[in-house]
């Protein structure tokens, strides 16, 4: 899966784009797929805004942001629903774990929401293992910190098969030793999928061996 | 875990379950209403026309001018003119229709073992509209016995309002019938003679009659040579109680035994009540419907926040709206068999206590009560799916 940028600014952050450098904003760009991504920037440059548009849940940019040569806008909710079940996966800087369920019921969620569930159940607390997550697995989303939930998410988004994965500051809430842990299941499960990821960060780091980098 | 299983925890459909209660409440008397309403048309109609309660004696009708005040003393205007015929015999309620042909001489019934003497008339209709079946009802040429079929209150009102007044013993309908009066016809100074018999009383059609292949023979011998215009015609029908029949009857001023057409009366009340009873019926399944839109509407709004976070990690708004549909539609059929069940109930007990009075219903619903609560599940079902689906796509 291909992904284009062509000429996208963010219309309410449209003064200061124009008037910056930048990789991203007002270029055209090709993300090949199965490619690591880096994208860097600091804060306010429009991290968040970037990956919304990417994984199409916001849309108040200009300029063409494409998927398999067919800008987002053409498809239909039916269509995005299939994509977001089984071809990109997002982990996103705000978490978004439903309070109401536990962490594994979080997980599960996105285990079954496709016709066919990619992983096992049993992978749930494999993963949450490797990620030091398994003593909260029964807990309630409600009560999860924001390590926990970021460890969580990033186990959802690891549960179906995508072709992309988007990463919104996936470590921001970790300690070192537990963002490694993190990149590296990332980084296997990627590979086993010959997937390829977009991830935005403030700084820079040597986590991934990255194809691109762009500074936003 | 079953995705819907992990549905049920984000999307809590129990807001407002008072106000869904009373929506489901409100359906299932609404359901109730609609299939009662067609139920007792439905049985109506059967009592009507079904073979099985047929009603011999209603089937026919004799129908006549009403005579007023100013018709009297001019025959003519109580009679039919062939346009006034041709009308009458090409309604859609008339299935069968004659004129009464009425005698064009005079007769005289002699009475030699009972000693009296008394000026009478004949009138004939073909065959096919007597209810009296007898071997004897029959003559030709020659023969000198005249079957005669009188009304069945000739001989009540012999027996018990002449023969009791007058110290006169009462006749069995065996004994008149074989009695043999003598029958004198006449025209002018013309006269024959001939042995009468009675073959039969007849409920249907008040009037002497006598084979028509006798009136023939005799109105061309001793008739005037004018044919009389018909007074009365006799009409055979499938429904004496029809509406239509009554009011045809009312607006031309003719005239019939009331007891007969008095049904239609009885009928349009029928029908009035049914189709009120059915129309609110329809009324209410509309509340029922807009109560359970805005329920759905409620427990979508409410869980907006949920339902936007589950499309964005990619469910399909199909699923939400097979989920949601889960949780209702049982729901609606539960309870539209359960109103059917208590039709079908009812139905069945209608039926033992009108069998008790020898009408005759089917113990079981109809095939439109079938049709019915089918057709009104899905118009619930279209319009909760509609609704799911406008408000999902609002999110």
């Amino acid at each position: 899966m291909q992904i284009q940028l062509s000429a996208v600014v963010p219309v309410p952050l449209r003064e200061k784009v124009l008037q910056q450098q930048s990789d991203i904003w007002n270029r055209d760009i090709t993300f090949l797929p199965g490619q690591f991504i880096k994208i860097k920037a600091p804060s306010g440059t429009g991290k968040t805004t970037l990956v919304h548009y990417l994984y199409h849940i916001r849309h108040d940019y200009t300029g063409t942001v494409s998927v398999d040569g067919k800008p987002w806008p053409a498809y239909s909710r039916d269509d995005l629903a299939v994509i977001r079940q089984s071809r990109i996966s997002v982990v996103f800087q705000d978490l978004r774990i439903f309070e109401q369920l536990t962490a594994t019921e979080n997980i599960e969620l996105k285990r079954v929401m496709g016709p066919q569930a990619f992983y096992p159940p049993e992978k749930i607390r494999e993963m949450a293992e490797r990620l030091g997550v398994s003593h909260v697995l029964q807990q309630s989303g409600a009560t999860l910190s924001y390590g926990e939930r970021q460890r969580i998410a990033i186990i959802r988004a690891l549960m179906q098969p995508f072709e992309w994965l988007m990463m919104d500051e996936p470590f921001s809430h970790l300690d070192d030793a537990n963002a490694d842990k993190a990149a590296q299941l990332i980084a296997e499960e990627c590979h086993s999928r010959k997937a390829g990821f977009i991830l935005t960060d403030l700084d820079h780091d040597q986590r991934f061996d990255y194809h691109q980098t762009y500074y936003l | 875990m079953p995705f819907y299983q992990i549905l049920k925890k984000i999307i809590r459909t129990g807001v407002g379950k008072g106000r869904f209660w009373m929506a489901a409440i409100g359906l299932g008397i609404a359901m109730l209403l609609i299939l009662v309403a067609l139920q007792v048309h439905r049985n109506f109609n059967e009592l009507l026309y079904s073979k099985k309660n047929e009603n011999e004696r209603a089937d026919f009708l004799v129908i006549n001018k009403r005579v007023t005040n100013a018709m009297m003393g001019n025959p003519a205007l109580t009679t039919f003119t062939p346009q006034e015929i041709k009308d009458l015999s090409s309604q859609a309620f008339v299935d069968g229709f004659h004129e009464i042909t009425a005698a064009e001489f005079n007769v005289k019934l002699v009475a030699d073992q009972l000693g009296f003497t008394t000026e009478m008339f004949f009138e004939a209709v073909p065959d096919s509209f007597i209810d009296v079946k007898s071997a004897d009802w029959k003559w030709q040429a020659g023969q000198q016995e005249v079957p005669v079929i009188v009304p069945s209150n000739f001989l009540n009102m012999f027996n018990f309002g002449f023969a009791l007044g007058n110290n006169i013993p009462q006749f069995s309908e065996e004994t008149v019938k074989s009695l043999s009066p003598g029958v004198v016809i006449s025209q002018g100074l013309r006269t024959a003679s001939f042995r009468g018999r009675i073959v039969g009383f007849s409920d249907r059609i008040s009037t002497v009659l006598v084979p028509m292949s006798f009136m023939e023979w005799a109105n061309s011998v001793y008739g005037t040579g004018v044919t009389k215009a018909p007074s009365r015609v006799i009409v055979k029908t499938k429904d004496p109680s029809d509406p239509v029949l009554a009011a045809y009857l009312q607006d031309h001023g003719y005239a019939t035994d009331e007891e007969k057409t008095r049904y239609s009366k009885v009928r349009v009340i029928v029908q009035t009540i049914v189709s009120i009873v059915g129309f609110f019926g329809i009324v209410l399944l509309m509340f029922a419907l807009l109560v359970f839109s805005m329920f759905i509407q409620l427990v979508i709004a409410s869980c907006k926040k949920e339902i936007r976070l589950l499309i964005t990690l990619g469910t399909a708004p199909r699923q939400l709206q097979r989920y949601l549909l889960k949780q209702f539609v049982p729901l609606y059929v539960v309870i539209g068999l359960l109103a059917l069940a208590v039709v079908a109930g009812l139905q069945w007990w209608a039926s033992g206590l009108l069998a008790k009075h020898k009408m005759y219903v089917s113990a079981l619903p109809g095939l439109t009560a079938l049709i019915a609560t089918a057709v009104v599940l899905l118009l619930v079902y279209i319009v909760n799916l509609r609704a799911v689906r406008k408000h999902i796509a609002d999110v």
